[in-house]
């Protein structure tokens, strides 16, 4: 609602110069280029499969991170919970290609739709809390939809989980080569980076990091605060969703410990963002290229001989940035650059 | 239809404490009206009262006309209620022009009319020259005027300022004067919470003193600064602070 009386016009010359403010046009050709490195890395990797199983991980764990990100960092709610919705699209896609023989390319809408309703709708109570409580909630939630899921064998496959029949195909989105798996997920890279940048350069995207500032502040520029924060929930969870689908084709073998694991999905993505820079485009993608390669290698080189070996990893690189990048490799990145621009 | 803003009989209570207490007044459109009284008198909360931030224990708040009781602050501030807090609620991971911008929102959608409105709100309170800085960086007094800066850049019908003149130099302090009086000659009614008596007078308009969560005097502001229980308020210990 605009007030006819009081509009304020910036002069026509204003004599001070203010700051560009990038658009998501601007954001472009950056986006194309960090998409091209990866594409190269592919390339650069042709017939190594371990680096092609490897890029696939990456690509999909920073896909992950990129989706959680627009409400982790860009919102600030800490959601643990993530695996839920990833879980969603998996059984999804399961169930649409098992039962009635569809192609898993036909269950991404359907998985982004439920997941999207379901994450706004649990969502709803849950933040009115703050802080910690937020995170710790989202977290039980984990526990009891992996307890349904678990009863609910006829969907889920119970404790057995349930496999995917190998019949290769673009068709059915399953491959013979590990490098077409390594493009699929760069692929879905691509779609979370360009949600991303399209949230983080648009009015959404700047209410959110509002609401992550200060709700009272928030609130008062007369920010839906509960609206912004279900939206940005809705867009993560349909992106992760998607993500569950791709898995699902990935690993073709998926049992509910497994695809609700709330270290290996839903704290894992959270502290790739977390390590990268929260609230950047491009941090979960940089936490991603440094965490899963490592902990792949860790373990191919240590096999099953030191369970849980991933998580020291994981823990020690998370302490690292924690004491020496603060805001993440993106984060510290972006200020040190400013700072030699600003230093000239 | 009743006055521009009304409220009535309203209280809020923290506990046993009554912060305010049974107060009711109008303000017209098109007024300055200063709220004075000592620390810990409610102002701050009487404000909260009036943008929704608090609901009142008893009691109504009424905006052109309508019951705006059950409206949430970002409603009332989609009706034209633009706010400062006095203890600044910067956004402090932005740089200054987007905490402007944050304001700007309200009314526009694309990033580069927000940032247009944004700049023109900074020129205002004199902070162009720091757009670019990130807010954290600033000094209490810039952060009091960009907290102002994104008040205006809401293009409010109705501004609640508290207690923006603090920590601010002499020079500022006119500036602001200035602002306040060439905000309202363009339509946009004031409410003004100030220890300044000096400031209060330059407003002069009509005067409303709060002293212990209850509405004390209420009047011109020669009349209201020359009243013996406002006297005894400020100097004889009234203040519970
Ligand atoms: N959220 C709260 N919880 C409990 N008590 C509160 C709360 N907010 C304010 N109070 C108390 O209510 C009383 C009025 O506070 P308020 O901030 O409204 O006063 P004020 O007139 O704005 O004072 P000042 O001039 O110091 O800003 C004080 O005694 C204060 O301690
Ligand atoms: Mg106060």
């Amino acid at each position: 609602m605009s007030n006819p009386d009081t509009s304020f016009r910036a002069p026509p010359d204003t004599p001070v110069a203010m700051p560009r403010v990038r658009s998501f046009v601007g954001e472009l050709p950056l986006l194309a280029f960090v998409l091209a490195a990866c594409a190269g890395l592919i390339v650069f990797f042709t017939g190594n499969s371990f680096a092609q199983n490897l890029l696939a991980t990456t690509f999909l764990f920073a896909a992950l991170s990129t989706s959680w990100n627009i409400i982790g960092g860009l919102g600030g709610q800490f959601s643990l919970g993530h695996s839920v919705f990833f879980a969603f699209g998996a059984y999804i896609a399961a169930r649409m290609h098992l039962d009635l023989g569809l192609s898993p390319w036909l269950a991404l809408l359907p998985a982004a739709l439920v997941a999207a309703a379901f994450a706004m709708l649990v969502s709803w109570p849950v933040f009115r809390l703050r802080g910690p409580f937020f995170a710790i909630a989202t977290m039980a939630m984990t526990e009891v939809v992996l307890a349904l899921a678990m009863y609910f064998s006829s969907i889920t496959g119970g404790a057995q989980g349930l496999s995917i029949p190998f019949k290769a195909g673009l068709h059915n989105m399953i491959f013979r080569d590990r490098m077409s798996y390594a493009i699929l997920m760069l692929c879905f890279l691509a779609v979370t980076l360009i949600v991303m940048a399209a949230v983080t350069r648009s009015r959404l995207g700047y209410q959110l990091r509002a609401v992550h500032d200060n709700e009272d502040t928030a609130e008062a520029a007369g920010i839906d605060v509960l609206r912004t924060k279900l939206v940005g929930m809705g867009i993560s969870a349909a992106l992760t969703a998607m993500g569950g689908v791709f898995f699902l084709m990935y690993v073709r073998v998926v049992d509910p410990p497994s695809l609700f694991s709330l270290f290996d999905i839903g704290v894992k993505i959270a502290l790739i963002a977390l390590i990268g820079g929260i609230g950047t485009i491009y941090g979960p993608l940089l936490g991603a290229l440094l965490v899963v390669p490592l902990e792949g290698m860790l373990r191919a080189e240590l096999g099953g001989m030191m369970p849980g070996s991933n998580l020291i990893v994981l823990g020690f690189i998370l302490v690292l940035t924690a004491m020496y990048l603060r805001k993440g490799i993106a984060g510290t990145g972006t200020d040190l650059f400013a700072r030699i621009r600003g230093g000239r | 239809m009743t006055g521009f803003l009304e409220i009535r009989n309203a209280s809020r209570h923290f506990g046993g404490l009554k912060a305010v207490d049974n107060v009711s007044f109008a303000v017209e459109k098109g007024e300055i009206v200063s709220l004075i009284g000592p620390n810990g008198a409610g102002k701050t909360t009487l404000f909260n009262l009036l943008t929704g931030q608090l609901a009142p224990t008893h009691g109504s708040v009424s905006f052109m006309g309508r019951d705006i009781g059950p409206l949430r602050p970002h409603q009332r501030a989609r009706l034209g209620f633009g706010r400062t807090f006095q203890i600044s609620k910067t956004l402090v991971s932005m740089s200054v022009l987007e905490n402007a911008m944050i304001g700007a929102f309200l009314n526009d959608r694309a990033l580069p009319d927000a940032a247009r409105h944004a700049a023109a709100a900074l020129e205002r309170v004199g902070l162009a020259g720091v757009a670019g800085k990130r807010s954290g960086d600033l000094t209490l007094g810039e952060r009091r005027r960009l907290e102002v800066a994104r008040a205006l850049a809401m293009q409010p019908h109705l501004l609640l300022l508290d207690e923006v003149m603090a920590g601010l130099n002499q020079t500022e302090v006119q500036e602001i004067i200035a602002l306040v009086h060439q905000l309202n000659t363009e339509g946009v009614t004031l409410i003004v919470i100030e220890h300044n008596l000096k400031v209060v007078r330059a407003f002069s308009r009509r005067v409303l003193v709060l002293n212990r969560g209850q509405l004390l005097a209420e009047g011109t502001a020669d009349a209201v600064l020359t009243d013996p229980a406002v006297v005894e308020a400020y100097i004889g210990g009234g203040a519970s602070s």
